[in-house]
């Protein structure tokens, strides 16, 4: 994409606050977008020290290291402040970083609504993990709160519901800003269909967002009334319905997983041309593909409740729908691949992080598709193939994305290069612990082991310790990536404005790192 | 920003059929595309892919119908 603009950064308009005021009032896309990955990287940690803790536990049969009601505690955390805490956040961290820059726009429409937005977080995040402190303890009933475990636990429920409706409220006005933004700041001549995939994604996962997360906050809701004031939504004796909970539920929570996958896709999207030295492949099929994903990922909610409960017919309905969705994320793939072939391609670290993506996200789709067969759900549902299915698609999926866009972008955002040796070390150890600790849950699922218990029979064994070896490999692994980041924001080799010899859109025309305001002065697209 | 073109919208109903049923599948020919941006308003496509979305689910219902 060709584009010409006359900034001066001499002129560069960046009187502010310095200090810790810089943080509290920032109206700045870039200072918002380098908190919200901060903070998304601190609730990695802390989301990955939970998970470690469950693995040490795991690592032999018996309880050693913390007691059964201490799991459960464990494991809905970590799976709460993962989602909530780290992916989603970071992802709104790339749309704030990138999306202005991307699109040729000085800063996001609702610059006011942007610092609100971030300075939720750290309060739900408190409430979140405060529970912990709460008598009785935090929520234990697993991530996706079910009623009547939800309804009867002690008030760090209550805490964890309050700090779902701050994040959801933040998720919202996000979208919005991320939407108003896209369609009305785009610079002269960026028509819709000229976008960065990144772009693309972002605008599709908000509207998914607008959708879903007030269904969250709905249901929720519903849980708080339950427990609090004496309504029956959910509870059987009192004439409510805990099933109908599921439904509501999964309403928003299968959209959710697109939510976290669509930004990663955006991601890889950007990467894969960038090392091919080649235009995306079939950029149009791939806005189509995006979109029909969306729309695809709010029929088919009930595939996590086959076991529940429900007529043969809905269970074949939401069968065949589920499994559609394999056409048109079996697009992307494709694309991906065509946009490497014949390609002049490099292998810097984003584009291992890339290539890693597409391999292993591609095993975890296929893995969803095994769930989604009726008879064999019957079978795996609550099990580690369920855990193993999930964490390849999360872990590898969502987080490979982010790592593989932290590195795209760090010299521009720092304005140094990262030290390459140490980005390919990240790479290596992370693939490699990765699929030592989830690879053989497939093989623990699908000989019986449940998912959600601190304590399993022998003929496990094996396979929890290897797969503990790997989970710490992995976890220690994410410490190289903080020195990595630390390294390159303290200094290194200056990065030229384009970083990167194959990168083509509007944030490389700007220097690294870009001025405090993106583009005063629209740049004009050919 | 908002007019990507200036013509009056124009866009048929076998053409909106056309680019939902593309949509659904997730591949679009460029040249397609570029008309399909010319002459469809957002409004256009959002009735068109609700009524695609009704349409799909309706079909997949029959079919489980059938099966069962």
């Amino acid at each position: 994409m060709a584009a010409v603009h006359d900034h001066d950064i001499a002129h560069a308009h960046d009187h502010h606050p310095t200090g810790l005021m810089r943080w509290l009032t920032s109206t700045n896309h870039k200072d918002i977008g380098t908190m919200y990955l901060w903070f998304s990287f601190i609730m990695f940690l802390t989301g990955g020290v939970m998970a470690l803790t469950i693995r040490a536990e795991l690592f032999q049969p018996g309880l050693q290291i913390v007691n059964p009601e201490f799991f459960n505690q464990l494991t809905t955390m970590h799976g709460l402040v993962m989602i909530f805490g780290a992916i989603m956040p970071a992802f709104v961290g790339f749309a704030n970083w990138q999306v202005p820059m991307m699109i040729g726009a000085p800063d996001m429409a609702f610059a006011r609504m942007n610092n609100w937005s971030f300075w939720l977080l750290p309060p739900a995040a408190l409430l979140l993990l405060g529970s912990f402190f709460a008598p009785g303890g935090a929520p234990a009933g697993g991530w996706t709160i079910y009623p009547p475990l939800s309804v009867q636990m002690g008030m760090g429920m209550d805490m964890a519901i309050f700090a779902i409706h701050i994040l959801g409220a933040s998720s919202i006005m996000g979208s919005i800003n991320i939407i108003t933004t896209i369609l009305n700041m785009r610079a002269p001549g960026m028509t819709l269909m000229k976008m960065p995939m990144f772009v693309w994604t972002w605008l599709i996962t908000a509207y998914l967002l607008v959708l879903v997360m007030p269904v969250l906050a709905g249901a929720v809701t519903m849980l708080l009334t339950d427990r609090n004031f004496g309504t029956n939504f959910f509870n059987a004796a009192g004439g409510g319905d805990p099933v109908m909970f599921q439904h509501i539920f999964w309403f928003f929570g299968h959209p959710e997983v697109y939510i976290m996958i669509l930004p990663a896709f955006g991601i890889v999207s950007e990467i894969i041309p960038t090392f091919s030295r080649k235009p995306l492949f079939g950029y149009s099929s791939m806005v189509y593909a995006t979109a029909s994903i969306a729309i695809l990922s709010c029929i088919v909610w009930a595939h996590h409740m086959f076991t529940a409960g429900m007529p043969v017919t809905g269970q074949l309905f939401f069968m065949y729908a589920t499994m559609l969705i394999a056409v048109p994320t079996g697009v992307k793939v494709f694309n991906w691949t065509a946009t490497m072939w014949r390609g002049s391609m490099s292998f810097e670290t984003p584009m291992l992080f890339a290539i890693g993506f597409i391999f292993l996200f591609t095993l975890g789709g296929f893995s969803g598709v095994v769930c989604a067969i009726v008879p064999i759900d019957i079978q795996v549902q609550d099990t580690y193939y369920v855990i193993a299915h999930f964490h390849y698609v999360l872990v590898s999926g969502a987080l490979f994305a982010i790592f593989g866009g932290a590195y795209y972008w760090l010299p521009k955002w720092t304005g140094h290069m990262y030290d390459e040796t140490l980005g390919k070390w990240h790479f290596w150890l992370s693939m490699f612990f990765f699929n030592l600790a989830f690879f053989v849950q497939h093989f623990l699922g699908l000989a019986g082991m449940p998912r959600r218990i601190p304590d399993y029979a022998l003929q496990f064994a094996d396979f929890n310790m290897i797969s503990t070896i790997g989970a710490f490999g992995f976890g220690l692994s994410q410490l190289l990536f903080l020195y990595v980041v630390l390294k390159c924001i303290r200094g290194g080799a200056k990065s030229p404005a384009k970083s990167w010899e194959g990168a083509t859109s509007l944030e490389w025309t700007l220097p690294s790192p870009p001025p405090y305001h993106s583009f005063e002065t629209p740049p004009v697209i050919r | 920003m908002k007019d990507d073109n200036k013509q009056p919208p124009k866009g048929t109903w076998l053409q909106i059929a056309k680019a939902v049923f593309w949509a659904f599948f997730g591949v679009r020919k460029q040249s397609d595309l570029d008309s399909d941006a010319s002459s469809l308003t957002p409004a256009q496509v959002i009735i068109g892919g609700l009524i695609g979305a009704a349409l799909f689910v309706m079909s997949l219902i029959i079919v489980v119908k059938i099966v069962t």
